[in-house]
């Protein structure tokens, strides 16, 4: 029994850590109704500031606590000024990208200042220990609660009692309108960027040094901690964030214990799809509370598509038919035949994100279906390779279809959030599910690709094979856009309410949606799967869900040749710029900046 | 950083393109250095295990020059930062393979990225020679794959050895890195372990982004194990046992040689004052080959103690040379030389020769250390 009690007052102390950057989030999704991918960065950045403080200046403790919120809260302002606020009158989606590649510039930053070794951050109190159940707690476990405890309640007392405070809670429920009243907008965002920063910087360095050991890895993990916690708890809502944290610590902690270390993370996930299934708003949101997104229409704006003449799509699949009879190296190939199949995952994604509305962060574990279910069809059944990989992409589109489906009811964001949890659930069932996925040994030697007993070895016909089946798949999905399918599908996007009305079925369209995506996502894992001889279940990770939610943001929601022009950039110019070593991250996240800054539409637009 | 600087890299692809294939026929005689291809992480989850290898390659490169270079000509490596991505890669290895002037790869680091890079190596006729690859299906990849990462089969037992027969432990709890080397390694240990008599209380794997182990650590407690076994990388393994004597678990701790690094020392504090760990060499080795190995590290890099990652590329990278002393730079022959290699100094190995049926190198040294007074040091039998 006492064990109980410790594991109850393990699942608090870290539900206490996530709190902090739960609470951060929280503010900034209240006001500006988005998910800040780079409150993890602002995290890791004052991680590193408190160890310059801590370990080269050796100021005391409260003292960098006040350097580390200064100079946290300035890194806030400077995204919001420069980052955010030229996207504010562009489609919704374009700032949730941009925060994605901010991300990505602050933590090169961090690497390439600190290397990438990880450091001690020695606590600066006293190491005195209390003893309670069969455990202990420190004087930092007391002071991260106090500090997740009081920003939580100073924010309530400021939302409710000060005049900004208003001004904030009124920009949140209707922009609009507050603008019309004279609450400076522009003023309400930079402050709650500011305190929300303060906050992320101070939790990075408290968790630095409860851990003692910060290294730049910790940005994703805070990240995602963070905003499972978050939505548990009710986007928005500063109290709910707090509340959620320590539920999602509770759930964690119990979950090792009746099941063991392994399935940790699989509880926080299916936390998050249960709460989000059950109650769409959160645990703590009120029933009168107007709904949290706006109608999917404004989330993915329509814009004028660039239309690309036939002859010339014509005479641009045939240069790269053609392309292997030229002097090109292998090398070129294959970067094409990654380009490919992350093309084929993108037409997947722009279907389902761009086309039906529903933006999901976990496509790579349609990749994994797709993989597995190749990879075991040829290995234990024998199953050929060309029809085990049509194999992999039927057990996608049946499986994806079927684990997406309760997220059906859910919008905007939080279709993400769920998708983002589903594809996190999929990778830990892979790990532990050992007896037919051999757990994280993964599987390997698998056969190299088939077609009608030839094998495909050489990269010229793999290349052929690949270029292929994503030409066919487009052209599937491009005939499928014109058709009446694809109208339906856009005026569920459109505005699901009208589509309603109107007599469309919004969970069977949705299913079909997902049904021609998920093919074409598994059919993508499994040629990867024959292609790389090995996999476990790293090799899909939620990287890749977000690199594939990049590309077809990048190419233009819903656009065909968008997907594919988006996967040939963003395979491209990471090897492009591998001259710049490591800086390359660097300089990729950069140039992602100003594409979204200045084509947030898209480079071909939405269809 | 790198041994080549990266201006001189591009000015040598660019001299490759526009010179064509002509001019490549000279530059084999020429004072072009010898170059070996790297794929690692320099960027991503994994990047500070890539520029641990820069540091070991580089010492190695040193002396590989001070000692007159591969038969006069220099020796050079070019790295090409994965991200431990498996896309990433597969492409590398296309760049490589269609290099001419690359004679053979090392890496990658993670087994997804390597395994799934070996096809393309194996095919075109290109060693990959995984020095940290300790998947045991890595060298099966083909003739091609070779590897010097010590054989978990080999360690693990050493490592139950110490911690049931020398330090008389009977019923271990065993924490394990939830990877395909963690888990291969677990399954070394436990067998090895049972087979000197002990008892597995409990096992727990935990997957490499974990910092939390408080609840892990209830289920130790109650498993009442008199020891535990610490199958992590430093990071991770600082991380258990700071929160293991926090949580006030007092038992003996022993841990596989992947935490031997001056950083679990500082990360860990005094944590992990008297840890046990079974490791290939220790500061005070009195083996020549090592004392130049501590006391070149030292010197070149501003009186950092190495680890073992900065071991195992600075033998990889000696092996690198012996092997293109030998097959100079043919591929085929490179690939040859390997089976030919004999008795290369190594750090880990003391002297590496290859199993030509397993590609692999058998008989890892092994020291008993122990963490005293926040230093390592050879464990002097006393219990603790």
């Amino acid at each position: 029994m006492s064990s109980w009690l410790d594991y109850t007052i393990n699942g608090l102390i870290v539900g206490n850590v996530y709190a902090l950057v739960a609470v951060g989030l929280a503010l900034i999704f209240g006001v500006s109704r988005l998910i800040n991918f780079a409150q993890g960065s602002i995290y890791l950045v004052g991680a590193y500031i408190g160890w310059v403080a801590v370990v080269q200046l050796h100021t005391p403790l409260p003292l960098t606590i006040i350097v580390v919120a200064v100079a946290a809260a300035l890194v806030g302002l400077i995204i919001e000024r420069f980052g955010l606020r030229p996207l504010q009158n562009s489609v919704r989606i374009a700032p949730l990208l941009a925060t994605i590649g901010i991300s990505f510039v602050l933590d090169q930053l961090v690497m390439l200042t600190f290397s990438p070794n990880p450091r001690a951050l020695p606590s600066q109190l006293p190491d005195v220990r209390f003893q309670v159940g069969g455990g202990t707690i420190g004087p930092l476990d007391l002071l991260i609660a106090g500090v997740g405890l009081t920003s939580a309640l100073l924010l309530f007392v400021f939302l409710r009692y000060s005049k900004l405070g208003w001004a904030v809670r009124a920009a949140s429920q209707d922009r609009d309108a507050a603008m019309q009243m004279g609450v400076d907008v522009n003023r309400v965002n930079q402050a709650v960027f500011g305190i929300a920063a303060a906050l992320g910087g101070v939790s990075g360095m408290l968790v630095g040094m409860y851990y003692n050991q910060i290294d730049t890895a910790m940005s994703l993990q805070a990240t995602l901690k963070g905003v499972v916690a978050e939505v548990v708890g009710g986007a928005g809502n500063v109290p709910g964030a707090v509340i959620g944290s320590l539920l999602l610590g509770l759930v964690e902690s119990y979950g090792v214990a009746v099941f063991g270390t392994s399935y940790r993370n699989l509880f926080a996930f299916l936390l998050l799809v249960v709460v989000l299934v059950l109650r769409p708003n959160g645990l703590f949101a009120s029933a009168r509370q107007a709904p949290p997104e706006p109608l999917t229409g404004t989330f993915i704006a329509p814009s004028r598509p660039v239309r690309i003449p036939r002859w010339a799509l014509l005479a641009a699949a045939a240069i790269f038919a053609v392309l292997p009879f030229f002097p090109v190296s292998f090398y070129v190939l294959q970067t094409l035949i990654n380009a490919w199949l992350l093309g084929m995952l993108a037409l997947s994604l722009t279907l389902v994100a761009g086309t039906i509305g529903q933006v999901s962060l976990g496509h790579a574990a349609l990749l994994a279906i797709g993989a597995y279910t190749s990879a075991l069809l040829s290995m234990t059944l024998s199953v050929p390779v060309g029809l085990s990989i049509i194999g992999g992409g039927l057990m996608c589109a049946a499986l994806g279809t079927a684990l997406i489906s309760p997220s059906f009811r859910l919008r905007g964001h939080y279709v993400s959030i769920a998708t983002l949890a589903i594809g996190e659930i999929v990778s830990l069932v892979i790990l532990n599910w050992e007896s037919v996925t051999r757990g994280p040994i993964g599987i390997s030697g698998i056969p190299p690709l088939s077609l009608f007993g030839y094998d495909l070895i050489s990269p010229t016909s793999i290349y052929w094979f690949s270029f292929a089946v994503m030409v066919v798949l487009a052209l599937l999905q491009g005939r499928l856009l014109t058709s009446h399918l694809g109208r339906s599908f856009r005026a569920i996007r459109d505005d699901d309410i009208a589509a309603r009305a109107y007599g469309l079925s919004l969970n069977r369209y949705k299913s079909l949606a997902f049904i021609f995506g998920g093919f074409a996502a598994g059919v993508s894992g499994g040629i990867a799967a024959h292609l790389y001889s090995y996999i476990n279940h790293e090799t899909f990770n939620t990287q890749q869900s977000i690199l594939a939610l990049t590309v077809v943001i990048l190419g233009g929601l819903g656009n065909v040749v968008g997907a594919i022009l988006g996967s040939v950039a963003l395979v491209g110019l990471p090897e492009v710029f591998r001259i710049a070593a490591e800086y390359r991250i660097l300089i990729y996240g950069i140039v992602l900046l100003l594409l979204v800054r200045f084509r947030p539409q898209g480079l071909l637009g939405t269809m | 950083m790198s041994n080549i600087d990266r201006r001189s890299l591009v000015k040598g692809s660019l001299a490759v393109m526009m010179a064509g294939a002509a001019s490549r026929a000279a530059f084999a005689q020429s004072s072009e250095p010898i170059l070996l291809g790297v794929s690692g992480p320099l960027t991503g989850p994994n990047a500070q295990y890539g520029t641990q290898w820069k540091q070991g390659f580089d010492l190695a490169l040193d002396e590989i020059m001070a000692a007159g270079g591969i038969n006069g000509r220099k020796l050079a490596y070019q790295f090409e930062d994965s991200q431990s991505d498996p896309r990433q890669s597969v492409a590398i290895a296309q760049k490589f393979v269609s290099d001419p002037r690359i004679v053979m790869e090392l890496g990658d680091f993670s087994s997804p990225a390597s395994m799934a890079a070996s096809p393309i190596y194996q095919r075109g006729g290109l060693v990959q020679f995984g020095f940290t690859n300790s998947h045991p299906d890595f060298t099966k990849g083909g003739d091609f794959m070779w590897s010097t990462s010590v054989s978990q089969a080999d360690e693990q037992p050493l490592l139950a050895a110490y911690a049931v027969k020398r330090l008389g432990l009977k019923k271990l709890a065993v924490l394990h890195l939830n990877t395909d080397w963690g888990r291969t390694s677990r399954d070394y240990f436990v067998k090895a372990a049972k087979g000197y008599g002990a008892e597995i209380a409990v096992t727990e794997g935990y997957i490499a982004e974990e910092r939390d182990f408080r609840s892990t650590l209830v289920r130790v407690r109650d498993a009442s194990p008199d020891g535990l076994i610490l199958i992590s990388y430093y990071s991770d393994g600082a991380l258990i046992a700071r929160q293991a004597r926090q949580v006030g678990l007092k038992q003996v701790i022993c841990a596989a040689s992947s935490v031997y690094s001056p950083k679990f020392l500082e990360l860990g504090g005094e944590a992990v004052e008297d840890v046990h760990l079974g490791t290939r060499y220790f500061p005070e080795d009195p083996r020549p080959e090592v004392k130049k190995f501590i006391a070149g590290f030292k010197a070149k890099y501003g009186g950092q103690e190495p680890d073992a990652f900065n071991a195992y590329s600075y033998d990889a990278m000696n092996m690198a040379a012996a092997v293109v002393k030998i097959g100079g730079t043919d591929r085929r022959a490179v690939r040859d030389a390997f089976a030919k290699v004999k008795d290369v100094s190594s750090v880990i190995f003391g002297s590496a020769t290859f199993d030509v049926e397993s590609r692999r190198v058998k008989g890892a040294m092994n020291a008993e250390l122990v963490v005293r007074k926040g230093q390592f040091a050879l464990w002097d039998g006393k219990p603790t």
